[in-house]
């Protein structure tokens, strides 16, 4: 609220004040009622779930998601939406373990897989941005052609990468009592919180997907800024790519199948707006967090683990249909 | 075209052809300082064409353009606004999901340089945002209020208040009291009174004939792409401006009815 004592200033505008704060927040305080809501279930269903090394290994196998989800988070704000991730993902899983079977040192495949995935990024974003294709054809043909790509480089199989090799630190080891892939998760949703909410490029980004022309008028490259958002997209694709191929000690050009309809929901459960101008990383991290705890809870509570698309479908729709009844958020038609 | 004159804006012989239509047709148009010329026609009659020219986002096919006696020439709206002539869009230009502050600062927002990344300056922006409604009289609670949950008159406020803010020689507006609420008007026109006040040559393009009687200094007709009239606001009265738009003489019903609104005749 403002303390900013205006003589002008009449009680209808204060309301239009505390509604505002409402709407800007109501769909992460919807989303952060349901996590709470699903931790507090399994915490009472379940003796092992509010254990610390339960919780560390939720952080470790979500970290894939939550890094992607961030970066999906820009996309979507501007309006667009990546669908090519998954793909990214098992491309840059297959071809960093045929990278290290070749012999490449194991620094230099980190960076030409990450390059890869800004490649990728750029291509799509150069489609999207500069000749005006709708981001759903361009990164669905990306999906398709991409993963075609890590199938025809394999034929299928999955590779193995040698347990020896130092590349496994990424996705194994254990840093400060931390999973790895945890931390470097932590430092991504950092980045993207400050890039999103503390820079002049997230608040491009969200004017992009508010009003892009508006964007453009003031003097802004919003063709280079939607180019950018792709590259952020598909390269967090290629971070999680390299974690999982880490973790799993292969890499498999069936990884990641489902992966990208998996980081839509977790943003847009974390309250984003699919019409974009509407974004929030907090929100997406709960988001994503929720359908990662959902997925382990379930398991813990002995209950079938096909369960957890059919609790997490349902609860995205409870929780947009709550945000749109309650706050009239994120959803509302513009 | 003497630079002897004390014009702000001199544009003479503009032309403009689209396919078989003459949009523009040997048109010329003069602002001085601080003045505000009420630019008005029917729908069609090369008004917006004509301020798009000035604003650089028409390139017109003959025709010259001097500013501050200065001839120039405008390829671009970045030209025109690097020779601080300043355009208020129809559709406002506003980010709806953007605050305030950040819609006023879109694309020059302060900032501040932490280890070599530009972080916007928050504080800094809401309190220049602050300054400057304050010095425009635009009446809004809260800076970090989102764009959408304005009223029309506050949006246009804030759409208007960003083009003054640039500190611009010529502010050209398109129909900025359209579908406004009465109270809203007011204000609008009290904003471009204040922006003029303090020395902004404003071109006015409106439909509401009763606006021009409150703020303009001086008329300018224009009808199927030529200029046909100009009237000292002092000089005229609706019905006369309603029949110079209309192209011929006739008793407009709706001119006599808002007569009481309009200048001693």
């Amino acid at each position: 609220m403002s303390e900013a004592t205006h003589s002008a200033q009449s009680r209808k505008m204060r309301e239009g004040t505390w509604r505002d704060m409402m709407l800007a927040n109501g769909s992460v305080v919807s989303i952060a009622l349901f996590f709470l809501v699903v931790c507090i279930i399994f915490s009472v269903a379940t003796n092992a779930f509010l254990t610390s090394p339960n919780l560390l290994n939720i952080l470790r196998q979500s970290s894939p998601l939550l890094i992607v989800a961030a970066a999906m988070t820009f996309v979507i704000t501007t309006g667009g939406i990546d669908l090519s991730v998954g793909s990214v993902l098992a491309l840059v899983a297959t071809l960093s373990a045929t990278l290290l079977q070749l012999g490449l040192p194991w620094p230099a495949v980190i960076l030409a897989m990450l390059a890869l995935g800004a490649l990728l990024g750029a291509v799509q974003g150069y489609f999207v941005a500069y000749e005006g294709i709708p981001a759903f054809i361009v990164t669905l043909a990306g999906l398709s052609v991409i993963r075609g790509v890590a199938l025809l480089i394999t034929g299928g199989y999955s590779i193995p990468v040698e347990p020896g090799s130092p590349f496994t630190v990424i996705g194994r080891a254990w840093f400060l009592g931390v999973p790895v892939p945890a931390l470097i998760a932590l430092v991504i949703l950092a980045i993207a919180y400050l890039a999103f909410n503390e820079t002049p490029f997230g608040r491009y980004v969200t004017g992009i997907g508010a009003n892009a022309e508006a964007v453009r008028r003031a003097g802004v490259n919003t063709r280079l800024m939607t180019l950018f958002v792709y590259v952020i997209s598909a390269a967090a694709a290629a971070l999680a790519g390299i974690i999982i191929a880490a973790r799993l000690g292969s890499g498999s050009s069936n990884a990641g199948q489902g992966f990208e309809l998996e980081v839509i929901a977790a943003v847009v459960l974390g309250g984003t707006s699919l019409f974009g101008g509407r974004g929030t990383i907090v929100g997406t991290v709960l988001g994503a967090l929720t359908v990662a705890i959902i997925g382990n809870g379930l398991i813990l509570a002995h209950l079938s683990p096909f369960l957890t698309p059919i609790v997490t479908g349902t609860i995205i729709l409870i929780a947009i249909w709550l945000n749109f009844r309650l706050f009239r958020g994120a959803v509302r038609s513009r | 075209m003497s630079s002897g004159e004390t014009y702000r804006v001199r544009m003479s012989g503009i032309s403009k052809r689209y396919n078989a239509i003459q949009t523009l047709d040997d048109v010329s148009l003069t602002l001085k300082p601080g003045e505000v010329l009420g630019l008005v026609g029917d729908n069609g009659a090369g008004k917006s064409t004509l301020s798009k020219v000035l604003s650089g986002a028409v390139i017109p096919d003959a025709g010259t353009i001097e500013i501050d006696g200065m001839p120039v020439t405008f390829s671009s709206p970045a030209d025109s606004r690097a020779a601080r002539v300043e355009m208020v869009y129809q559709d406002l230009s506003l980010c709806d999901t953007v605050d305030v502050a950040g819609n006023l600062f879109l694309g020059r927002e302060p900032r501040r340089r932490i280890a070599g990344i530009s972080f916007l300056d928050k504080k800094r922006m809401h309190e220049q945002t602050r300054q400057m409604l304050d010095r425009l009289g635009i009446v809004i609670a809260d800076t970090r209020l989102k764009v959408e949950n304005l009223s029309g008159g506050q949006r246009q406020s804030i759409a208007i208040g960003r083009a003054a803010s640039f500190e611009p020689s010529v502010l050209i507006m398109d129909e900025p009291t359209a579908a406004l609420a009465v109270a809203e008007v007011e204000a609008v026109l009290d904003l471009i009174r204040t922006v003029s006040a303090r020395g902004v040559s404003v071109i006015l393009i409106t439909h509401r004939l009763q606006d021009l009687f409150l703020v303009c200094d001086r008329i300018q007709v224009m009808y199927e792409g030529r200029n046909v009239a100009e009237r000292l606001i002092g000089e005229t009265n609706i019905e006369d401006v309603v029949n110079l738009i209309v192209g011929r003489k006739f008793n407009a019903r709706s001119a006599t009815n808002r007569h009481r609104d309009g200048a001693p005749a």
